[in-house]
């Protein structure tokens, strides 16, 4: 563990000096950026390694003379910290250039600090052994994230998100509390060894408890509401490591508590795979009618976290349905997933940091033609939606792939799991095309076409360390699709930490899957390539001339005449109108002269919209009901905590 | 080597069967008609030309039409022909084909979206919508392929005696799926109802309208794509309606290319006698495709257990 430690204090130590440098600007960054990503090498590097070894590392310390700090590094540990780390490296490199205001370097360098607070925490929690460390882990990963979120703290809207996301994560964490506390009530110790062995009903309401608070943090439906208004208000190297890493960590607690249950009843299963589903076609859904570069990717993580929830479903149901094949093919195809969401996600999330940085806005419908001026960005953000789309040969087809190979197993049985099988097949194709439909809008309309407003008029990409940071995730994208077979191998010995019971999990059918993927994949550029040749040759000494689209007849086209993302989703959004309501606000034209009108359109959560009836109000009214407790007067509130310690005294 | 040739022989015969639903369509509306060989000769002339490119446009415009072909012939490596072996098999193959078929409308709607001509936004999105239901429909069918074959590779549904078990454990809904394939067919194609290819009106196009700015050997392998698109779907019902397997070599390929024949021309009858739908009955259309294929595989529940 001693390497761990060294890793995490390096990266701690990145920005206690980023604060103490505050006032030299690019000095402070430089330093922060430094040993931030120095220490994220150090633990990659220590992470991998100890994937492929079979020792279980630990370390416990004593705190406040009552507690126990404990660490372990199991295999499904080590595999999120290949996630963390590797993320959060790149985003370190990418925000020495994205910080480079110079009006605001006390801001910088404190969103470095925070910045590594956010990673160390997130390593703690992975690694963490007891209840004590877990939730303390989990408190300072809440708490520095919210301080990202509200780093434009000046706009009302950005203070808004994070005072949401502060009650989500909150409420989130009472629910975790709520669950573990049931556990403490049974077995009487802070530990999370003896958890397998507390009644079965008191599993499935632990279980329940900490999936909501999980959830929460994953940005499962309905629990997500925070999500698409806290990622797009932080940084954009801060929303990369939020949508890639952060709400993977919900995944971890997730997998961790039904690895300690150890109880495996097809409830848990059913269950997540209902989130799941749920979450991965609403989530694309809005993703879709959003206008807002930033949050449109915020709810394509929702979506995503419902395709790994869809994995790691399938593998409960397979455990519960007596099929280790299935099982497998699940859970690892679900972490594989977690892996190939974190890098093409953050790579989009930095590709549209790049957009924003330099045209200014975050609106689709201001841009356009943003390819023709940003080469490595527009290829690097084409690159990470093609992944995202689940097409081959990128990474999200590998693992969707995994995916799709368990839950055809599934299909095979009967009765409950042949029918939630078959929920999950056809919901990860309705999701591809769903999200095949909303990337190839950004896309159209961000990077092709012309520009739309002055906004996206000749803009040049600059900072070559945010360039270094997307190109390298690209390459990892096409890496990781045409050979998965690794890659895949260490969210294999992931699911192996997860107490399965089963001895040994074969590695042959997978290498095979895998090596299938990968002939595919070649097969598939070696036609690209002849292809491409044949049509060389026949362009070969061929007038090549260059004119105006075709604009059908007519000849004095405009760039407003163009296409826009709103009209582009319009019919699909249609289709869904039930789930996601679409309000419009346009005065028609009239008279022969008409006046100026216009056209504006929204698409409404329906979590959002509910909320407010189901929870906020209720609960406003509550509250309002109780006010005659405040008083304001310091000496009644000692006196209430006074009054609390003697009531609590009776239940000892 | 046999699969090899079989594959070679589907890719060049793709654009002559494209010709025979013009030929049909041309007997309905009591014309002449182009010849069978039209698509050759139009194929000819377009790789002669050179091309005139857009100034809208980036790189991705001259990537489409290659990814586009370049999908549709790797798709066909796969396809067992005339109940021959395919080129390339394995277990999974069907969803490589599928995605791959998605990653060949994913750079046409982008080649699309990269003219800024407005029609042609109109018709990406309506490809980026109508095959998000046929993918649900399709899932189905492989659903009910899967429950019957266990496996999930195009070989083991129709090579050999693999479609005339299929006939012999689930007959009756094997009806509903050769219907839902053929909707399928007609939806991923762009044929009448779904789409016009031969309507005036750039508005109401889908897939013509996507295109317009192709030119040259670029346009030509754009519809070289379509052509062998349009075989391999026709291929797959032709060898669920004619599923004899004589033993015969000879035989064989005849009744598949007699099979073929009628597929195309079904098709054409079906152009020649009903309209384009209006754009909002399309989903309508699409999902009865779904439906179809869901009753078969509740069917098959209660029968082959």
């Amino acid at each position: 563990m001693s390497h761990f430690f060294a890793a995490i204090s390096l990266i701690l130590a990145g920005g206690l000096l980023s604060l103490v440098l505050a006032r030299h600007h690019v000095f402070s960054r430089a330093v922060s950026a430094i040993l931030i990503s120095a220490g994220c090498v150090w633990g990659l590097v220590d992470a991998v390694a100890k994937l492929s070894g079979s020792v279980i590392h630990s370390a416990s310390f004593p705190y406040l003379n009552l507690f126990f700090l404990a660490f372990e590094m199991d295999k499904l540990s080590v595999f999120f910290l290949v996630v963390i780390f590797l993320i959060c490296l790149l985003a370190a490199v990418y925000s020495f250039h994205y910080m480079d205001d110079p009006n605001s370097s006390v801001k910088t360098a404190v969103t470095g600090f925070f910045f590594s607070l956010l990673v160390v925490s997130m390593a703690l929690v992975v690694t963490a052994d007891n209840m004590i460390t877990f939730l303390l882990a989990w408190e300072i990963m809440s708490l520095s994230s919210f301080f990202l979120v509200i780093y434009n703290y000046h706009s009302a809207e950005n203070r808004k998100a994070g005072f949401l996301y502060f009650v989500f994560s909150h409420v989130g964490a009472m629910c975790i509390f709520a669950g573990f506390g049931i556990m403490y009530g049974y077995t009487g110790s802070f530990g999370f060894a003896n958890m397998a062995l507390i009644p079965e009903t008191a599993k499935i309401i632990v279980f329940i408890f900490c999936f909501i608070g999980f959830g929460s943090k994953a940005g499962v439906f309905p629990f997500h509401v925070w999500l698409p208004h806290a990622h797009p208000a932080a940084p954009s190297h801060i929303s990369a490591v939020m949508s890639g890493v952060m709400i993977k960590i919900g995944i971890y607690g997730i997998l961790r508590i039904y690895a300690l249950l150890n109880f495996h009843t097809p409830v848990f299963g059913n269950l997540v795979l209902a989130a799941g589903v749920i979450s991965g076609i609403l989530g694309v859904v809005y993703a879709l009618g959003q206008q807002d570069i930033k949050r449109l990717l915020a709810y394509s993580s929702i979506e995503n976290i419902g395709i790994v929830l869809i994995g790691i479903g399938i593998g409960m149901i397979g455990v519960s349905a007596g099929n280790p094949l299935m099982a497998v093919l699940g859970f690892s195809g679900g972490l594989f997933h977690v892996l190939n969401h974190a890098v093409f996600k953050s790579l989009l999330f930095m590709g549209a940091g790049m957009v924003v940085h330099k045209t200014g806005t975050r609106s689709i419908d201001a841009l356009g033609g943003l390819l023709k001026s940003m080469k490595i960005t527009g290829t690097a953000f084409i690159i990470g939606s093609l992944a995202i789309c689940g097409l081959p040969p990128f990474n999200g087809f590998a693992s969707e792939f995994f995916i799709f190979m368990g839950g055809f197993k599934g299909i095979a049985l009967d009765n409950v799991p042949f029918v939630m099988s078959s929920i999950a097949v056809i919901s990860l194709a309705v999701i591809g095309g769903l999200a095949l439909a909303c990337f190839t809008r950004v896309i159209g309309i961000v990077f092709q076409g012309e520009p739309r407003s002055k906004a996206a008029e000749n803009k040049k990409e600059t900072g070559s360390s945010m360039l270094f940071s997307m190109g390298t995730l690209a390459v990892a994208c096409v890496v990781i699709g045409i050979f998965p077979g690794i890659f895949f191998k260490m969210a294999l010995s992931a699911v192996s930490a997860l107490n399965l019971g089963y001895a040994r999990i074969p590695l042959a059918p997978f290498e095979h899957i895998a090596g299938n993927i990968s002939f595919a994949a070649l097969l598939f550029l070696v036609v690209v390539l002849v292809v491409t040749g044949i049509r060389s040759v026949f362009y070969a000494k061929k007038p090549l001339s260059r004119s105006g689209t075709w604009g059908c007849g007519f000849t004095q086209p405009t760039v407003k005449m163009q296409y826009t993302g709103s009209s582009y989703a319009f019919d699909i959004i249609g289709f869904f109108r039930a789930a996601a309501p679409l309000e419009e606000d346009h005065p028609p034209v009239t008279g022969r002269f008409p006046a100026a009108t216009h056209y504006k359109s929204r698409v409404y959560d329906i979590a959002e919209r509910y909320m407010n009836m189901v929870a906020v109000r209720p609960v406003m009214y509550l509250f309002d009901k109780l006010r005659w407790i405040q008083h304001g007067d310091i000496h009644l509130y000692i006196g209430y905590i006074l009054l609390a310690i003697i009531l609590l005294l009776f239940f000892i | 080597m046999e699969s090899i040739l079989l594959w070679l022989a589907a890719v060049f015969l793709a654009p002559f069967f494209s010709a025979v639903i013009l030929k049909i369509k041309a007997f309905f509306a009591g014309k002449k008609g182009p010849p069978l060989l039209i698509n050759y000769y139009t194929l000819i002339k377009l790789f002669k030309k050179g091309s005139v490119y857009s100034k809208s446009t980036t790189v991705v415009f001259k990537m489409g039409p290659v990814i586009s072909c370049a999908t549709a012939l790797t798709v066909l490596l796969f396809l067992p022909i005339a109940g021959h072996a395919p080129v390339f098999s394995f277990n999974g193959d069907v969803i490589l084909i599928l995605y791959l078929m998605g990653l060949g409308r994913f750079f046409t709607i982008a080649a699309a979206m990269d003219t800024a001509s407005p029609f042609e936004g109109m018709g990406a999105a309506r490809e980026a919508y109508f095959p998000i239901i046929c993918e649900a429909a399709m899932f189905m069918i492989l659903i009910f392929f899967y429950r019957m074959t266990g496996a999930l590779s195009l070989s083991a549904y129709f090579a050999g005696t693999g479609s005339l078990a299929l006939w012999q454990i689930a007959g009756a809904p094997l009806l509903f799926i050769v219907i839902a394939f053929f909707i399928i067919l007609l939806t991923e194609n762009s044929r009448v109802p779904v789409d016009d290819p031969a309507t005036h009106l750039e508005l109401t196009m889908i897939h013509e309208v996507m295109v317009l700015d192709h030119s040259g050997p670029d346009f030509a392998l754009i519809e070289l794509g379509s052509f062998c698109k349009l075989f391999f779907y026709a291929a797959i019902t032709s060898q669920l309606m004619v599923p004899f397997d004589t033993g015969l070599p000879g035989l064989g390929l005849v009744l598949f290319l007699a099979g073929l024949l009628i597929v195309y021309m079904i098709v054409g009858v079906v152009e020649s006698a009903i309209a384009r739908y209006r754009m909002d009955k399309v989903p309508q259309f699409v999902l009865t495709s779904f439906a179809l294929a869901f009753f078969a595989t509740i069917i098959t529940l209660e029968l082959i257990t």
